[in-house]
């Protein structure tokens, strides 16, 4: 691995999947751990809210992170023949796309 | 101590809103010559130079956020929604996600800023830079207005 060959192929895979994880993980509730701010605590994966409301925001954040991480560096070893037909374009396609779909799915607050 | 925060959180915003309108300005009306005017010093500054500061303070500044964050969900969210107002209400919440896409494209705006620039990548890094300073502000907009509805409860 050519860490400076490589760095593009990690960024364009890491905004990718970041984006598309962080939105399936708001969609699906997919948060690696949530925090409790009534009382300071935080809960591994998902949990309903106890006292006061569950803060999900950090987890979502943590899922779309470690699978954004893990991706970008599984792509930085993937063979540079496949990689350089990578569109450096993707890194703002996809989460510009991602903003879209939140735009759509949270309608509801603008429309009643 | 969170008002504090809050004050600090704004702060970085200011810098950060200055720092990325100032690129994007520069990145999408370029002036190749002398500016003399203020508008055509905006558009001439060294759109590059600002990439470093731009990434901390998005970082500092979105840490930040997410420090006062379970404040807002125990303090103002609920009286937004007694008060039934949903759009500031939808607003906020289309920043958080905005905000949390932002950081993302962070590693690939670093990049495609990096030195020396190369003209492949021109408008993927004025794509990049114009989607970031509509995160910011987007934020900072909406910051400003639930702030002005029910900041600084003391």
């Amino acid at each position: 691995m050519n860490t400076s060959r490589s760095f593009p192929v990690f960024a364009v895979v890491f905004a990718v999947v970041w984006a598309v994880t962080y939105v399936i993980a708001v969609q699906k509730n997919y948060a690696l751990f949530t925090y409790h701010p009534a009382l300071e605590e935080f809960g591994l994966l998902v949990e309903k809210p106890k006292e006061g409301p569950a803060m999900y925001w950090y987890g979502w954040l943590a899922t779309a992170g470690i699978a954004a991480l893990a991706a970008g560096l599984i792509a930085c070893f993937v063979p540079e023949r496949v990689t350089q037909r990578l569109w450096s374009g993707w890194s703002w396609t996809i989460p510009l796309g991602v903003m879209l779909v939140f735009g759509y799915l949270l309608k509801g607050y603008f429309l009643r | 101590m969170m008002v504090a925060l809050l004050i600090i959180h704004a702060l970085m915003a200011v810098t950060l809103l200055g720092a990325i309108t100032h690129q994007t300005i520069s990145v999408w009306l370029p002036m190749r010559k002398t500016a003399g005017s203020f508008v055509g010093r905006m558009r001439s500054v060294p759109a590059g130079s600002y990439v470093n500061a731009i990434i901390v303070l998005y970082l500092i500044t979105a840490i930040l956020g997410g420090i006062i964050y379970p404040e807002y969900r125990l303090s103002i969210r609920v009286v937004l929604q007694q008060l039934r107002l949903n759009v500031p209400n939808g607003l906020f919440e289309l920043k958080e996600h905005f905000v949390a896409v932002g950081l993302g494209m962070l590693p690939a705006y670093w990049y495609f800023w990096r030195q020396p620039l190369a003209n492949d990548y021109a408008r993927t890094r004025a794509v990049l830079t114009a989607i970031l300073a509509f995160i910011v502000w987007w934020s900072f907009l909406v910051g400003h207005i639930l702030n002005n509805i029910r900041g600084f409860e003391v």
